[in-house]
């Protein structure tokens, strides 16, 4: 009852103990100590679906879903026993209709002078949208977790990655330093014994000798000449594919004409039946490597000797011109089928067609590296009429 | 007299019951890996996957104290957890006290544990609602120091805390665990105590346990519910004092 009538309002405010227990904004439930209730408010009984008089000797146990009452039995239980109270235990009720209410509780034990269980209390907030967030926490919890496993899996396959990179990193390296001794293998252990026995051909040359036995040693000067070219292509492959390109040293000092010159009279003395026709306009110096564009001239020409039609002429032209220099290389016979012509400049690419006629399949590979280091192009061109290859880098 | 505690506790539930018998027995008191004082770091998943992994600890303990013919006091799944250690070293315990015992929770065909599958996986969903609870960074754990007067009104459930994901590990090994086929390798005398009410162990299931454990008793206790150390301290001692 308030004194100050004049800034009562309407009527008098009054607050019973008894309605306020049993329409308090929570519920309301005592216990017996073998957990049957003896005594439950409005708002409770409203919320289960139960009146107080079905609900009396209820036990709580009867209201909770399986899971709540195994755990009620095992935890919430023995904790209240223990220290005489418990809060905030989230309990699912189950109604009347058997929907789910879920709730938070909180118990106490009330106790005699001598500290004997007479009855516990319980006080239940309808908790439906705290669950509902508190699930939506445990699930984001859940969902940060298997993120996070996500990530350290992810990072593990990086560092495992990054090691297998290193090793193959090491293990480039140590082929790095195979190459080069197979270069020093082949430099030496292979030309060394071929340069022996030429020398000592000269020798047998330099003796009286029987017709047959002058055709014999000829016959081996000319197979290790052919070998010692087959060696310096395979270490110009070994240079070029299996390490970083060709290298080259330019010079604009000295002509390149007399080079090419040089490697035509070379082929034209090992083969004196052929024609080799020379188309020479070179008016301008070219920055380039001598000796390396010297062995593209040398491979071409000697290509088109070898495949080219043994009747035909073979030219050979070089020319500068429009800030170019431009070698080309013919021959006529039959075109080179496309699927060759498609690989023509891969190692080991040989020809189907007659096999025996064929080194190794590198002369065109490496002088199609050598154009490639000049920063020119190496082009070929195949038809009935002829088959011209044709070398272009900028002076 | 070894006390072990089950799921959802810690040694505190034998506050009322232990000191009773402190005059004639030397009591050994422990809370299993992941409840309440115990080291969490010492939790390990592959090893606590099983009863036998919680058994060992028992051999441990039994080993560390030179244990010999001591009386076993296990509650709820600590009595398997005790059945199984004395199967390893007979000569730990001379018998066995089985305060609401259940070799199997889920029914199997005739045999009725008083649970079914679903019902269990309900329950593990039901530990995360009560996560907050559980949180042992709630309150400074007052494990330790049982006075009850000394509880302020602060600390919330300080009792019985455990690690949420070790809880849930823990009820899952409990109640998916099947020792039916151990009962009959025991040959120790025991003791089964047998609540009314107790919907965690039926009657059914403690009279399963009696027909199926050679030398066993069978006491049917007064006191409802599955804790009968808490809820009826006098029936169990006096029951107990009986048996020993």
């Amino acid at each position: 009852m308030s004194d100050d009538g004049e800034d009562a309002g309407p009527g008098p405010l009054t607050e019973s103990l008894e309605d306020l227990y049993e329409n308090a904004p929570c519920g309301y439930l005592s216990l017996k100590p073998d957990g049957r209730i003896f005594k439950v408010n409005l708002t409770f009984s409203k919320w289960i679906g139960f009146t107080p008089d079905e609900l009396v000797a209820k036990r709580l146990h009867d209201l909770l879903n399986i899971a709540g009452r195994i755990f009620y039995e095992m935890h919430f239980g023995p904790l209240l026993r223990m220290q005489g109270f418990f809060n905030e235990v989230a309990l699912d009720l189950v109604t009347r209709e058997g929907s789910r209410l879920p709730v938070l509780v909180n118990a106490a034990e009330k106790r005699d002078a001598e500290g004997r269980h007479l009855f516990t209390r319980l006080t239940v907030f309808n908790a439906t949208d705290r669950r509902r967030y508190q699930r939506e926490l445990v699930e984001a919890r859940a969902v940060a977790e298997a993120a996070q496993k996500e990530l350290e899996a992810l990072n593990a396959k990086v560092q495992s990655e990054l090691l297998a990179e290193k090793a193959v990193l090491l293990d480039e390296r140590a082929t790095a330093a195979l190459r080069e001794e197979f270069i020093a293998v082949l430099g030496h252990d292979l030309r060394n014994p071929l340069a022996a026995i030429n020398a000592g051909m000269r020798l047998l040359l330099g003796t009286p000798l029987n017709d047959k036995a002058k055709i014999i040693v000829e016959m081996v000067q000319d197979s290790t000449a052919r070998m010692a070219g087959l060696i310096d292509n395979v270490m110009d492959f070994a240079r070029g594919r299996l390490g970083g390109g060709l290298s080259v040293e330019r010079n604009v000092a000295e002509p390149i004409e007399p080079v090419l010159r040089q490697v035509v009279s070379e082929l034209q003395v090992a083969l004196p039946g052929r024609v080799i026709e020379t188309h020479f306009a070179l008016s301008e110096p070219v920055h380039c490597d001598r000796r390396r564009i010297g062995q593209l001239a040398s491979n071409l020409l000697g290509n088109a000797l070898t495949h080219g039609a043994a009747d035909k002429p073979v030219r050979i032209g070089a020319t500068t011109a429009d800030g170019r220099f431009e070698l080309f290389v013919t021959n006529a016979g039959e075109p080179i089928p496309p699927v060759v012509l498609q690989r023509i400049f891969e190692p080991f690419s040989r020809g189907t067609l007659r096999p025996s006629l064929q080194g190794l399949g590198l002369g065109l590979y490496i002088s199609h590296e050598i154009a490639k280091a000049h920063g020119g192009t190496l082009e070929v061109v195949s038809t009935e009429a002829e088959t011209r290859f044709t070398f272009r880098t900028p002076l | 007299m070894v006390f072990a505690h089950g799921f959802g506790c810690d040694q505190n539930m034998w506050r009322f019951v232990a000191p009773a018998f402190e005059t004639e027995f030397k009591t050994v008191l422990f809370d299993h890996v992941g409840a309440g004082g115990s080291d969490l770091s010492a939790y390990d998943p592959a090893k606590y996957a099983s009863l036998s992994g919680y058994a060992d600890d028992l051999l441990e303990i039994g080993a560390e104290l030179g244990l010999k013919d001591a009386v076993f006091v296990g509650h709820s799944v600590s009595a398997m957890i005790g059945l199984l250690a004395s199967l390893q070293a007979p000569e730990l315990f001379e018998s066995l006290v089985l305060v609401g015992p259940s070799p199997r929770y889920i029914d199997d065909g005739d045999y009725l544990g008083g649970f079914s599958e679903a019902q269990i996986d309900e329950l593990l969903d039901f530990l995360s609602d009560n996560y907050l609870g559980w949180s042992a960074a709630m309150a400074p754990a007052i494990i330790g120091n049982p006075e009850r007067p000394e509880l302020g009104a602060e600390l919330t459930n300080s009792f019985c805390r455990t690690d949420p994901e070790i809880a849930k590990a823990f009820a899952r090994v409990t109640f998916k665990s099947d020792n039916r086929a151990d009962l009959a390798k025991v040959a120790k005398r025991a003791l089964i105590l047998q609540c009314s009410e107790d919907i965690i162990a039926p009657t059914q299931v403690g009279e399963y346990v009696y027909r199926n454990l050679p030398g066993s008793d069978l006491v049917l206790m007064r006191a409802t519910g599955h804790c009968p150390d808490l809820s009826a301290p006098e029936e169990t001692i006096a029951a107990i004092r009986a048996f020993v």
